[in-house]
């Protein structure tokens, strides 16, 4: 094929493209948001479920009230939950998983992982603490025969022990452990694992509507130009470039 | 009535009552449901699925078709290329769903094996392969090629003759032809043709005889499964999209502020406080807090009123707070405080007192057109020995209590002089965002020619909780 007809069939494509891009104006956008119907329980709804499951039992309690939706889940087992979640925030591990087991001793028996990782944050606590005689012991006796079924368990232990090998346990190379993050991780993953086993979805559902927000807008923005919103914190709609 | 409350109406209406915003939200609430559900029937029906062979444009003379229309035999002794013995299912696969599948189980692989399975358009010629001829997609058995278009097959999967059971899919998320045989998905192809697809299934050599199921039977493949997996594929793609960290915080905050729901607000503000690591919203959120401050505990107050059916007192407050919302008494939002007066007085029994202050209050929105609907709904109420159970009883609600506090509430906004877009006191942040998302899903699914499934909030809301 020649050069000419190359480029001939090029633009003949661009042309096509850019003409099946329809372009809806900001008057006509407007008029399809308001013909949209969002019924007022539905948002009531997703807002008691972010409070219940971010845990915000009292809040969830007045919404009841204020606004007359029925939580999802039993409020008191929220009370319960965030009980564990902030034992761990505040580095009492040994409390924690003690209350965990008062909730459900199903949920660590089937979650070797969890259990794994509670364990090792009360590792962390130790070494935190200065108790190093007491920390050794744990290791060898609670954390390293799991180690040995599983090598995941076994470099996550490894990598937990070395703080021990530092005097400046601050900035050495693992010194992340001991960072605030990693209890903040290890409460998340026992938070959802108790929402689990209560079969309560362990992440609220806005934020993944807000992402399906920003997912439906890209897949629109092939085939169409329209208003967007481009700041969700300010749920502006900003006209399109073109 | 006046003539000079008809002229004030009017002036009211020119400026955008924004109560009636609610009324319309009340109006005839159920029967807009009904209509809904009407609506999606209808596409249901619309959407019939094959469920049988067609025997009128098969290739005659070449198959033989049982009479249940579900079986198929070639007949012939098999000379050339345009003798195949083809033929569509009844109907288009249905596209508004997020798969649509059949399978053939092949009773006898006949002389050649030469079966085939796939998609042909309405106009397909009726005496070649599917997959030979342009909008045309088959999997054939006896080279395992697909054919897309040509003569010419791709590599695709294995062969399959006697026992085996094939089947052919659309997906329509993937925008996507699939092929399974024997329960295991072979692979998929992009689907690159238009218009309706007919599942189309050919023989070819003396004795080739296939059974299709359109699903009238249990499929060998385990569709479900793979539907569910197809939906976890798009929600994972959608989870790998971050979004700011606080900004559900900030969106949950602004509707407990937008709606006056004070008393969880505080619980909320105190507990977001003690997290680790606390959430510090009103910096780095983008929300304009000063517009739904304002007023707060007035809106907090009017609003537990008229969810307590209180509705005397709320009128009371609301002349000694904001007589221009109530000033003009033939308003929206008058009319809705006064309906909703008269449904409290039908809900405790009071009947006679609920005639009397009808008479007073509600028949002068008789003859308006965009009352009357509602006025008509209460009077209704009086007829009804349990009224809670009639047609109207949707009336005696909590929604329609929480509809009037909204009104309120929203009226009440809209005395804040530094509110910038009346839009603002009607639509929280949540609301206007979920609007957008509903709205481009639309949008998307009509440029697509409608395939696929149906967007619909509340299906996401109620959603099975993942275990």
């Amino acid at each position: 094929m020649s050069l000419f007809w190359l480029v001939i069939r090029q633009l003949a494509e661009i042309e096509a493209m850019a003409a099946t891009k329809k372009v809806i104006t900001r008057e006509e956008w407007e008029k399809r948001l308001n013909d949209v119907r969002i019924r007022k329980e539905d948002m009531n709804k997703l807002v008691m479920n972010f409070l219940v499951t971010e845990g915000y039992v009292e809040a969830a309690e007045k919404f009841r009230m204020e606004s007359g939706t029925e939580p999802d889940i039993d409020l008191a087992t929220i009370t319960d939950r965030m009980a564990v979640k902030k034992a761990v925030q505040n580095g009492n591990v040994e409390d924690a998983i003690e209350k965990v087991n008062d909730l459900n001793p199903e949920i660590l028996d089937t979650n070797p992982q969890l259990f794994f990782h509670l364990q090792q944050q009360r590792l962390i606590e130790l070494i935190r603490n200065g108790k190093v005689e007491e920390a050794l012991e744990f290791a060898q006796e609670e954390l390293a025969p799991r180690g040995e079924e599983n090598q995941s368990f076994l470099d996550e232990l490894e990598r937990t022990v070395a703080l021990l090998a530092f005097e400046d346990v601050a900035n050495c190379p693992v010194g992340d452990l001991l960072d605030i993050s990693q209890r903040l991780k290890t409460a998340s993953e026992v938070n959802a694992a108790i929402l689990t086993s209560q079969s309560h979805e362990k992440d609220p559902k806005l934020p993944s509507l807000l992402k399906m927000l920003i997912w439906a807008q890209n897949q629109l923005d092939e085939k169409a130009s329209y208003p967007r919103i481009n700041d969700l914190s300010t749920a502006m709609l900003e006209d399109s470039a073109v | 009535m006046s003539e000079s409350n008809g002229n004030s109406r009017r002036r009211n209406v020119e400026d955008q009552d924004l109560g009636l915003y609610f009324l319309e939200a009340c109006k005839g609430r159920e029967m807009k449901e009904r209509e809904k559900e009407k609506v999606k029937e209808e596409e249901e029906e619309e959407e019939e699925p094959p469920r049988e062979l067609n025997t009128i444009n098969s290739s005659g003379g070449f198959v033989v078709v049982s009479t249940d229309k579900l079986s198929v035999k070639y007949t012939n002794v098999n000379l050339h290329g345009h003798d195949v013995g083809v033929i569509q299912a009844n109907k288009p696969a249905p596209t508004k769903r997020l798969i649509y599948y059949f399978e053939i189980h092949v009773k006898d692989a006949g002389v050649k094996g030469q079966i085939a399975i796939g998609f042909t358009s309405e106009t397909f010629k009726m005496r070649r392969q599917p997959g030979w001829e342009a909008n045309s997609c088959g999997y054939h058995g006896d080279d395992g090629l697909l054919y897309r278009g040509h003569g010419k097959g791709e590599a695709f999967g294995p062969t399959y003759t006697s026992g085996d059971v094939v089947g052919a899919g659309i997906n329509y998320a993937a925008q996507e032809f699939f092929f399974t045989k024997n329960g295991q998905v072979v692979g998929s192809v992009s689907k690159d043709m238009k218009g309706p697809l007919f599942p189309t299934i050919a023989v070819h050599s003396q004795n080739e005889e296939v059974h299709v199921n359109f699903g009238q039977k249990p499929f060998t493949f385990d569709l479900k499964e793979f539907e569910a997996q197809e939906r976890m594929k798009q929600q994972l793609k959608i989870e790998e999209i971050s979004v700011p960290p606080n900004v559900s915080y900030g969106i949950v905050r602004s509707y407990l502020l937008h709606y006056g729901y004070e008393d969880t607000l505080n619980s909320f503000d105190v507990a977001s406080k003690s997290t680790v690591p606390p959430i510090y919203i009103a910096q780095e959120s983008g929300i304009d807090e000063q517009e739904i401050t304002y007023a707060l505990n007035h809106r907090k107050t009017l609003r537990q009123l008229i969810r307590k059916g209180n509705l005397d007192v709320a009128f009371g407050k609301l002349r000694e707070w904001y007589p221009q919302i109530v000033e003009d008494n033939t308003s929206a939002t008058c009319f809705l405080l006064h309906c909703q007066h008269f449904i409290e007085l039908v809900r405790v029994g009071a009947l006679e007192e609920a005639v009397r202050y009808g008479r007073i209050e509600l028949s002068s929105f008789y003859d308006l057109p965009v009352f009357k609907d509602l006025v008509q709904d209460c009077v209704a109420l009086l007829a009804y020995e349990r009224p809670l159970e009639s047609s109207v009883g949707y009336l005696l609600k909590d929604s329609q209590r929480e509809v009037v506090a909204d009104t309120v509430n929203a009226m009440i906004l809209s005395t804040n002089p530094n509110m910038k877009e009346s839009k603002h006191c009607l639509q929280s942040y949540l609301e206007r965002l979920l609007r957008q998302l509903t709205a481009c899903c639309l949008e998307r699914r009509a440029l697509n020619g409608e395939q696929g499934e149906a967007f619909q909030l509340q299906r996401l809301l109620s959603s099975s909780r993942r275990g």
